[in-house]
């Protein structure tokens, strides 16, 4: 079986030698690298999921953990890994010449960042892993080339940077107290952080981490970011790039801060950004802020799901955070001409009717319709709420049905723009055949997971006993010598 | 007398840490938000390093292939060597990011430059800011307010 | 009066931090692993500097993603201010001249000086890397007319990158896990010594060296017109 390492070796290597490979003879080989490289990851990562049997660890450079960083490879870090390459695949950017050239080995450095994310096991190797993801998404996002993109992409950056240096404090104190950076050391070590101290590098690792995905205090660069960036990056950072930063979080708290307090601030912020974020995208006029601050509430949801405790909260969560996965994706793709003001949609559906069935399906499986896989992701996490049963809870079920009912009231609105008789001149924005192919590909997994809804369950329920089994990680990962599978 | 040195050494790299967010959270001029954000991450750094620190203790370089005396943790000396090199790269692009500024918009004054990046997305967006019809559109510069936005 | 309120709050912050890092152990850290890595370097890595055992064994994963970083932002400059051209400037004068040659094959010989010594002394790749870059930008300062060698920083950004990658693979195709060091340790404290880290130092310091210059270079050549 071929090593997973791989998966952050390759793209890596890929987008080191992308740029050297834009004019000339071997110009069809840098178009190809990118895409050939991204596949081959994909069947690796594939093979490795569909033969998984348990849990293993990779001790990097052959020195046993905890002294090397590990790789710890479970289901949730094989699904989570399988979807970078596949979504990033899907929302590639096929443009030529140096600037596109740039743009590809900008992506592969996403794409890389983001599996090591998924698959790292070491507290600091996640911090650089974070870091590379976020300075490569500045680059994406600053790289279109507009004024608007360079000053979104600085705050973005101040944003970002701010949320590092608190993360990088956070581990500091880690070390500190426990002397040890290996997340299944830090997991024997529970004790040693179960105190205010530890309650405090935890808000500081979650500050840290949650920047990119869209937490609440944090989160002021989102709509000017996605307003400002091309909507396949948009589509990348909101749809891909935050699930990956949320994962990180969570691993956190389950292995290293198991803790009641830790998991209601998790709640508490989560409950802002629901309630802010669906509050600003009732108020935003264009499509893309609208799909920006909505983001920030679904995030909020994602984030109320994992504090709940044991398989339910992770089910809950991974389920959520998959559905917006594909769904935000999707609906950032179809904004890409119709970004715009929603006014100037009057009538979009007599020029595009796939796209704007798309757009409808993507719609009311956001705001959960049941048969789609939308309605059973908050089906769980309101079912998860009911079940803990304290004040904070249910604070969060009203939350959450608030949101659904503003979310229901914005995006309707945008639904009868679409099918209402065209205003006549100018006439309303048309969709290309790539954009509709991408979103359509997005519209086919969103029915097939409401068709196999049973097996999915199942796939849920098994990543989420071998998720919170903390025990097995540590085990797993403490007796990894060199040898690997 | 050894906790007060330690003490001596949390408050400088707090100290370093808070007045560097303060500088990005209090300054509008892009260029000193930089800076402000170097010296947040010269605090940290130090925090990071200091986690490492023994009394008594030498660097961790072996001499003939053995300990001379208790050494220090070299683990967060090398995290160090990788946060500052990270601080260094991150900063260059923001500082890439503050010359276009500078030339697009002609300001380095960041409310200035937020107010025309939104008018900006209004406008590519097709959408009329609900209050203020007279922003400006677009990426002409307006001509810097009288409270010197250029330094 | 937001001001005012920011003042507040920051001042808070420092409190509770001070409060929070105040009650720490200083000068007596756990070293939980540290300790073993210190007793393990020689045997398992076999290079004189620890630090360097753990940021290019230990932790290589690190550093290679530290690399990254710094391909990420050079590469996201030139997406931001595009490829630099030469711009017409007034000349250095004799003594920036003068000085800029003299201080040139000074600079290349300590950056990689340090660059080659980085696993017995303190420094290394990062280092000596900064050097070079500093050895290549000042003939520029002195010069402004002469064109960078943007292609030749080109290939040194990829090529060094894909060697320390290379390396880590050759492990892999060795049947060991990703990034394992190859080759025979050597004596303990010459310069010939630990294996393949000092190649993956050469390696690391040409692409800092190549991407600091690079991002220097175009920041100092940017020629779109201010308005």
């Amino acid at each position: 079986m071929t090593d997973l390492t791989l998966a952050v070796a390759l793209p890596l290597l890929a987008a080191f030698v992308r740029p050297l490979f834009n004019a000339g003879a071997l110009r069809w080989l840098g178009q190809l690298i990118g895409p050939v490289v991204l596949a081959l990851v994909t069947v690796i990562l594939f093979a490795h999921w569909s033969t998984f049997s348990e849990p293993f660890a990779i001790a990097l450079g052959g020195f046993a953990p905890p002294l090397g960083i590990a790789f710890y490879v479970d289901r949730m870090a094989l699904l989570f890994a399988l979807a970078v390459p596949l979504v990033t695949l899907l929302l590639w950017p096929g443009d030529d010449g140096a600037d596109g050239a740039r743009r590809q080995s900008l992506t592969l450095l996403l794409a890389a960042s983001l599996t090591g994310l998924a698959l790292s096991g070491d507290l600091f190797n996640l911090y650089v892993f974070y870091e590379l993801a976020a300075v490569a998404s500045y680059g994406l996002v600053a790289g279109n080339g507009s004024s608007a993109g360079y000053v979104a992409a600085f705050r973005y950056l101040m944003i970002s940077a701010l949320g590092s240096v608190v993360g990088l404090l956070g581990i500091g104190l880690v070390y500190f107290k426990t002397g040890t950076l290996n997340l299944a050391e830090l997991a024997t070590l529970g004790n040693e952080l179960a105190d205010p101290q530890g309650l405090a590098a935890f808000a500081m690792l979650a500050i840290g981490f949650g920047v990119k995905a869209e937490m609440f205090p944090v989160n002021g660069w989102v709509p000017e970011v996605y307003g400002a960036a091309s909507r396949r990056v948009a589509a990348l950072l909101a749809g891909l790039a935050s699930k990956l930063a949320v994962l990180v979080i969570v691993r956190i708290l389950l292995l290293m801060f198991p803790s009641d307090e830790a998991r209601q601030l998790l709640l508490v912020l989560g409950i802002l950004g629901v309630v802010s974020g669906e509050l600003a995208a009732y108020q935003a006029r264009d499509m893309a802020r609208m799909l920006g601050w909505s983001s920030i509430g679904q995030l909020g949801i994602v984030f109320i799901a994992f504090s709940l405790p044991g398989e339910a909260g992770l089910v809950a969560g991974v389920a959520a955070a998959l559905h917006h996965l594909v769904v935000k994706s999707a609906l950032f793709v179809l904004a890409g001409p119709w970004g715009g003001a929603i006014d100037r949609l009057r009538g979009a559906a007599t020029v595009s009717a796939l796209g704007a069935g798309l757009f409808v399906l993507f719609a009311l499986s956001l705001l959960g319709l049941p048969p789609l896989p939308g309605f059973w992701s908050k089906f769980l996490v309101i079912g998860g709420l009911a079940d803990a049963g304290t004040a904070l809870h249910y604070l969060g079920m009203a939350a959450v049905l608030t949101g659904t009912v503003i979310e229901g009231a914005y995006l309707l609105r945008v639904i009868t723009t679409l099918y209402a008789p065209p205003a006549g001149s100018p006439a309303p924005p048309r969709q290309r055949g790539s954009d509709l192919l991408t979103a359509g590909l997005f519209g086919i997994a969103l029915l097939a997971a409401a068709v196999m809804i049973d097996p999915l369950w199942q796939t849920l329920d098994a990543l989420a006993v071998s998720g919170v089994d903390t025990a097995a990680y540590q085990q797993t990962v403490l007796a990894a010598q060199e040898a690997h599978p | 007398m050894t906790t007060q040195i330690g003490l001596v050494f949390f408050i400088a790299a707090i100290g370093l840490c808070v007045i560097g967010i303060g500088g990005i959270v209090l300054s509008r001029n892009l260029f000193r938000m930089v800076l402000a954000l170097a010296i947040a991450e010269a605090g940290a750094n130090l925090l990071l390093v200091l986690a490492g620190y023994r009394w008594d203790a030498v660097a961790p370089i072996l001499s003939a292939g053995q300990m001379p005396a208790p050494m220090v943790d070299p683990v967060p000396q090398a995290m160090v060597l990788t946060a500052i090199v990270i601080g260094v790269g991150v900063q260059a692009l923001a500082l890439t990011l503050v010359v276009r500024v500078k030339q697009r918009y002609g300001t380095l004054d960041m409310q200035l430059a937020r107010e025309r990046m939104n008018a900006e997305i209004d406008a590519t967006a097709d959408v009329t800011p609900p209050r203020s019809q007279e922003r400006p559109r677009g990426e002409r510069p307006l001509p810097a307010p009288a409270g010197g936005a250029h330094d | 009066m937001r001001n005012i309120a920011t003042l507040l709050f920051l001042g808070g912050l420092a409190f509770l931090l001070i409060v929070i890092t105040g009650s720490l152990d200083f000068g007596a850290p756990p070293m939980r692993i540290g300790t073993q890595i210190q007793a393990a370097t020689a045997g398992d890595v076999g290079t004189a500097n620890i630090v360097t055992a753990v940021v290019l064994g230990y932790r290589g994963l690190d550093t290679l993603g530290e690399l990254s970083i710094l391909f990420a932002a050079a590469t996201a400059g030139g997406l931001v201010l595009g490829s630099a051209a030469a711009r017409a400037r007034p000349d250095g004068g004799f003594i920036l001249r003068a000085g800029a040659d003299l201080m040139f094959p000074l600079l290349l010989i300590a950056g990689l000086y340090i660059v080659i010594h980085g696993h017995l002394t303190p420094g290394g790749g990062f280092q000596g890397g900064v050097i070079l870059a500093a050895a290549f930008f000042l003939p520029l300062l002195a010069r402004p007319g002469t064109t960078p060698g943007h292609r030749w920083l080109m290939w040194i950004e990829g090529l060094s990158g894909a060697t320390f990658i290379v390396i880590g693979l050759l492990a892999l195709y060795r049947g060991d896990a990703f990034l394992t060091p190859l080759f025979d340790h050597g004596t303990l404290g010459e310069l010939v010594s630990g294996g393949s880290l000092p190649l993956l130092y050469l390696a690391v310091g040409l692409k800092v060296g190549a991407e600091l210059a690079g991002l220097l270079m175009r920041l100092a050549q940017d020629d779109e017109v201010t308005s």
